[in-house]
């Protein structure tokens, strides 16, 4: 008896849950659609509110709605209240012009929507019908959304698949949004998906495909897989998780990693990315003769000792904090402001101060300018005479988190989580940093001002107090609110925080990120391989957030020490680490190893002499708000302007200007016979193809290959000690691409 | 808006009180009339401007360092304007709501009893020092019921006779009473239904007999000057447009002119009925002969919809204004500019004449209500936030406080309906005298009986609502 009730019950909740299920969007018999519930979803589907629409910031053709929605009481205001009787006509609700045009029965710039015996139709019209009701408040809020399926796996190219998107609601409700939500893939050609959400195959590869419904966007993993017949798993030996998760992947898309490099190519690639110059030949013979087999990790070992690669990592965060000096007072950003600040970056990274801290201190730092190096956060993070606290929200949360939050300024960010609440409170951390002249000329004492007010939310100038992103309840009022965000961005559990270092980190020395670029993170950018990034993040906040026991992993996995040669199944890969990619190096690196090279020092106006490229920072005698180079040379070379905290600002790509002057500038050509170092090497060598090997490992840490030195050896004839001759392949040497590579 | 009705002689005294405040408190505000340039203006500018604004440098080429070279203004245009702050770009500048571009750059704004004393100053008249004279200039704006009344009383005036029957249309729902219209003459009032125009007798509340628009929805419903024509303007959304003149009495259609291919939002007709005006999403004022139904002229000079459009009683002007807060008068024969007025800074939903054509209502989306006087475009009477509706506990920011009609009686009273859901009674002079809640919904239009006997709101719902007895006769 009880069995049967229980059962019973059990069933009774099965076809509840069952007709919620079905409930979907179509309404049933007499029941009146609501603005929220069921317009507003039309709307969305419809693209009446997307951003080239009427979700324009200024609307379409004198009609605007919010983008994708944002603002649903505005969107009924303006669509029932604005200009009653014209878009509505409750008395012939099919002569309402939101229908009309919406079916293309008069002219609309956006064409048909959808048609007359439509249910979008049929649903609106008898909302109009019913006096167009508003439905705030008395509905259940969306909460999420469910995908299903999550995963697609595509043998060859001519299945289809389907997907289905399930809203989830706070009152624990789900529904079947399929037929609402709109759909798009990242990368057409390996996935189509099209507005109903079928998707088709197109080329081989792996990609995402999403849906969006309400604020909510979900993906779903497609791969296209090439055929089994012509490929068999290499098996790779793994040495450590990062190659576990990397040749996992590669063997699920059916893609063969390339071989480990050589020594040579090792040496060089590990000394430019952990000392940010060549190896000395010194290094290259002994690292060659050494017949130890951990000597790479030994080597990795040794390099993350040296305070050079504190000096690497101090010229990346210089330039993702803006760090330019100058001689405008308004701003803070003295030259002796900037000292200070670079000089504090180095000392942390010299002394192996955890990330997390390191960036703690610039958060809740005060007090002068001149003094304390952290609180240069912000005066050089912005660069604006007084701090414009939405601004510098944007690109706090774009360098320590990842995330662009700047378009929920206006809106709810359309292809992530981050709502306008999100945004504003966000921005309230930094509404009470202050900014008053200290007692040296030029200096500013920042503080923090608890009196002032929380930011204004746009819609309705609601003052959002300080909250951190994706909070619900504004963090605790009493102080300073900066040491609660401090608190919770550093914290280990913050996702964001830890996956936005190990992300720039593993890019810094594979060339690209887990996730591309390193500073967009968001729901619709996915990273390549979500296991990997999860591991590399774990390992971060595991080891203490220390960026050598990360880099030391990483070095150390054989994903990194891959070939650059690809093999059949990997040349087409550019993102899944199947091979080393080929990256130019930065501008500082370029101008420290021809210093190197060629033993003849470069001078930075400004600076004392002897000063590395790589401990350079910008300098300015005006104002630092602009582009700043510091040097027509790093300029050339696509240095970071630091006008912006984007990652797009350095630009690695080639150009033409570049190879011009390595040809004919003043970099290459004054430096190749100085300090009769070139002459005494030739005159040292037994032969000239003794003299070409030297050249080679001083200029490429490497040998030369035997054509190469046929050739030469050829070239060079009867004019063996003739230092014009060895001066011309030294100059080709340094105008190779190789040399400016690292590979 | 302070407006200067009578001039002080520079020889009196100051009034009693006036000095009696001066002596009781050092603190009880000055009074408008007092603030001048020497004692009250310069030392703000001198804190805040001068620096950048004054002797030693003209930045826009601007000096505020004297009066003289103050009034003059910079390259910028009208700095200083005698009782308009708002269109005077001294007083714009330092209230401008964008950061950037507010004055002085890069520093807070100026404070608030600073600001409003500015802006007292220039709307009282621009003094320069305690001995000077308002430069706003003496104006009569009252309100002579003779001027109104050389329309002639038609000897009968003209109400509906035996109609032909007309079903009412078939609606789901009432249509909102998006227009209504009385006659000047008769105890009659005109209101919008579904390709229909109902009247009403406005004493019994009598329906009296429908009028076929199959044209679409009537957007604008006037009745002529004397009361024997009825003109109903409007259509369907983005399809078509025309205006439609009927004989009341008949109920015969008499012409129709415009062939849009909107629905016309804005229509009048000249007081001799020889000319339409009309206006929707076309952005252009277009002007029809009823006679043959020829195009007179073309107004283009608006940059959004035409919402209203309205003739002097007197013909001799028309008004025109558009969904961006643009105003024009224009003269009524050959369609010629003759003053621009500027002050709305959001749709405008209705113009209308005072009958003794001195002055013109303006309404609009922004709250505001002006009456201008028409002579040089000075606004008589300026009133903000008239119909702001109150605001709902725990809310901020902007809520709708838009004024949404407005008609003037044959006596020179202004009715107007608003987003706070009331009827406002206005007296010739821009005094509130009544303030009516309207039930059931938005009122969107408006007007008064011809004996004002009553005042007629049509709302968002479709109800026609009869307030009798508002104004004391």
């Amino acid at each position: 008896m009880k069995r049967t009730t229980a059962l019973s019950l059990r069933l009774v909740q099965a076809i509840a849950a069952f007709a919620i299920l079905l409930s979907s969007h179509s309404i049933g018999a007499g029941e009146t659609p609501g603005f929220r519930r069921d317009i507003m979803p039309i709307l969305f589907r419809a693209g009446c509110n997307t951003g080239t629409c009427h979700g324009a910031a200024k609307g379409k053709d004198g009609f605007m709605l919010s983008l994708f929605g944002y603002d649903p009481k505005g969107d009924y205001y303006r669509i029932v209240n604005e200009m009653p009787g014209r878009r509505l006509n409750p008395a012939a609700p099919d002569q309402s012009l939101l229908l009309k045009k919406a079916t293309g029965e008069v002219p609309h710039t956006g064409g048909e929507l959808f048609t007359r015996d439509s249910e979008f139709y049929d649903e609106i019209r008898d909302w109009i019908a019913a006096g167009a009701p508003d439905d705030e408040s008395d509905i259940p809020e969306p909460v999420g959304l469910e995908l299903s399926p999550e995963r697609f796996v595509f043998e060859d190219k001519t299945t289809e698949g389907q997907l289905k998107v399930t809203a989830l609601y706070d009152d624990g409700s789900k529904r079947d949004v399929t037929s609402l939500a709109r759909f798009h893939s990242n990368n057409a050609s390996v996935i189509e998906i099209d507005e109903d959400g079928r998707i088709a195959p197109s080329g081989n590869g792996d990609s995402h495909v999403f849906a969006r419904f309400n604020r909510f966007t979900i993906g779903a993993e497609v791969i296209v897989l090439p055929p089994a017949e012509d490929f068999t798993w290499s098996n790779p030996p793994a040495d450590n998780y990062i190659d576990e998760i990397v040749f996992d992947r590669l063997e699920k898309l059916r893609i063969n990693p390339s071989e480990l490099c050589d020594d040579e190519t090792f040496l060089r690639r590990i000394t430019l990315d952990l000392a940010a110059r060549p190896p000395t030949p010194d290094e290259y013979h002994a690292f060659i003769a050494d017949p130890s087999p951990k000597k790479r990790e030994a080597k990795i070992e040794e390099l993350l000792g040296h305070d050079s690669f504190a000096d690497l990592w101090t010229a990346i965060w210089s330039e993702q904090l803006r760090i330019v000096g100058g001689n405008y007072a308004p701003v803070g950003t003295y030259i002796k402001a900037a000292d200070t600040y670079q000089e504090w970056i180095r000392k942390q990274f010299r002394d192996g101060r955890p990330l997390n801290e390191f960036v703690a201190d610039m958060v809740v730092a005060s007090g002068s300018n001149i003094q304390n190096g952290p609180v240069n956060l912000y005066t050089m993070l912005s660069h604006e005479p007084k701090l414009n606290p939405k601004g510098f929200a944007a690109d706090f949360s774009q360098v320590f988190l990842g995330i662009q939050i700047q378009c929920a300024e206006c809106h709810n960010h359309p292809f992530d989580r981050w709502t306008m609440d999100d945004y504003y409170g966000f921005v309230s951390f930094f509404t009470g940093v202050t900014r008053k002249p200290g007692v040296e000329s030029r200096e500013k004492r920042i503080y923090y001002d608890t009196k002032a007010a929380p930011a204004k939310h746009l819609l309705d100038e609601r003052p959002v107090p300080a909250k951190t992103l994706g909070a619900v309840e504004p963090v605790s009022t009493k102080g300073d609110p900066r040491r609660e965000l401090a608190k919770w961005l550093t914290s280990g559990e913050n996702e964001h925080f830890s996956r936005n270092l190990a992300n720039r980190i593993w890019a810094q020395l594979l060339g690209k990120g887990v996730v591309t670029p390193v500073d967009d993170m968001r729901v619709s950018n996915p990273p390549v391989n979500g296991p990997l990034l999860d591991a590399l993040s774990e390992h971060l906040v595991a080891s203490g957030f220390d960026l050598r026991s990360l880099v030391r992993e990483i070095c150390n996995s054989r994903v990194y020490q891959l070939s650059s040669q690809p093999n059949a199944t990997n040349k087409m890969d550019t993102r899944q680490f199947s091979r080393a990619y080929m990256r130019r190096l930065r501008p500082e690196i370029i101008m420290d190893s021809v210093v190197a090279i060629t033993g003849q020092q470069r001078n930075f106006s400004g600076f004392p002499s002897g000063i590395k490229a790589i401990e350079h920072y910008p300098r300015t005698g005006g104002a630092t708000s602009g582009p700043h180079f510091g040097d027509t040379f790093f300029e050339t070379f696509g240095r970071s302007s630091r006008a912006t905290v984007s990652s797009t600002e350095l630009k690695l790509e080639p150009t033409l200007s570049q190879a011009l002057h390595m040809s004919v500038g003043d970099t290459v050509q004054p430096r190749l016979s100085a300090n009769g170092r070139l002459k005494k090497l030739v005159e040292k060598s037994a032969s000239p193809a003794e003299a070409l090997e030297e050249l080679f490992i001083l200029t490429l840490s490497r040998k030369p290959t035997p054509f190469e030195n046929e050739g030469l050896v050829e070239l060079i004839g009867e004019e063996s000690k003739n230092i014009d001759v060895y001066e011309d392949i030294f100059w080709s040497l340094l105008n190779s691409t190789e040399f400016s590579f690292n590979q | 808006m302070i407006q200067s009705r009578k001039m002080k002689s520079p020889l009196s005294f100051p009034p009693l009180w006036l000095i009696a405040a001066a002596v009781a408190s050092p603190w009880s505000p000055i009074r408008a009339e007092s603030i001048n340039y020497d004692e009250h203006i310069k030392p703000i500018v001198r804190q805040h401007c001068l620096k950048c604004h004054g002797d030693d440098k003209q930045k826009a080429d601007l000096n505020l360092q004297n009066y003289g070279a103050a009034l003059k203004g910079g390259s910028g245009g009208d700095t200083l304007i005698a009782g308009r702050s708002s269109q005077s770009i001294l007083f714009q500048s330092i209230t401008d709501p964008d950061e950037d571009l507010r004055m002085p750059p890069n520093k807070p704004p100026i404070p608030k009893e600073q600001i409003e004393m500015i802006q007292q100053w220039i709307d009282s008249g621009l003094r320069e020092s305690s001995e000077s004279l308002s430069m706003l200039k003496e104006r009569d704006t009252s309100f002579k019921p003779a001027a109104a009344a050389d329309g002639n009383r038609p000897e009968t005036p003209a109400m509906p006779d035996n109609w032909p029957d007309l079903e009412r249309p078939g609606t789901e729902n009432p249509l909102p009473v998006l227009a209504m219209d009385t006659s000047a003459w008769a105890p009659l009032v005109a209101v919008a239904d579904q390709e229909q125009v109902k009247l009403i007798n406005t004493e019994t509340g009598d329906l009296l007999g429908r009028l076929p628009f199959p044209e679409g929805v009537p957007n604008v419903i006037r009745f002529s000057r004397d009361g024997s024509v009825l003109m109903v303007a409007g259509g369907r959304p983005v399809e078509s447009g025309k205006v439609v003149l009927y004989d009341v009495k008949s109920g015969e259609r008499l012409t129709s002119v415009g062939d849009e291919v909107d629905a016309v939002l804005a229509a009048d007709l000249s007081p001799n009925q020889k000319l339409i005006a009309l206006g929707g999403s076309g952005k252009v004022v277009k002007v029809y002969s009823t006679v043959d139904g020829a195009l007179q002229y073309k107004l283009e000079k608006h940059t959004d919809w035409i919402t209203s459009l309205a003739f002097s009683p007197d013909g001799k002007t028309l008004a025109s204004a558009d969904r961006a807060g643009g105003l024009h008068l224009w003269n009524a024969e050959s369609g010629g500019i003759v003053l621009s007025l500027l002050e709305h800074k959001q749709s405008i939903r209705a113009v209308d004449w005072r009958p003794d054509s001195k002055i013109l209502a303006s309404v609009a989306e922004d709250g505001k209500a002006v009456w201008w006087d028409v002579s040089d475009g000075f606004p008589a009477y300026n009133k903000s936030d008239i119909h702001a509706p109150k605001r709902p506990k725990g809310t901020y920011g902007k809520i709708p406080n838009g004024v949404l009609a407005a008609r003037f009686s044959p006596a020179g009273y202004l009715a107007t309906t608003g987003r706070d859901m009331t009827v406002q009674i206005w007296s010739p002079d821009g005094k509130l005298e009544k303030k009516i809640p309207v039930e059931g919904g938005l009122p969107l239009s408006t007007a008064m009986a011809f004996d004002q006997s009553c005042v007629i709101t049509g709302t968002v719902s479709g109800e026609v609502l009869f307030q009798r007895d508002v104004i004391e006769k």
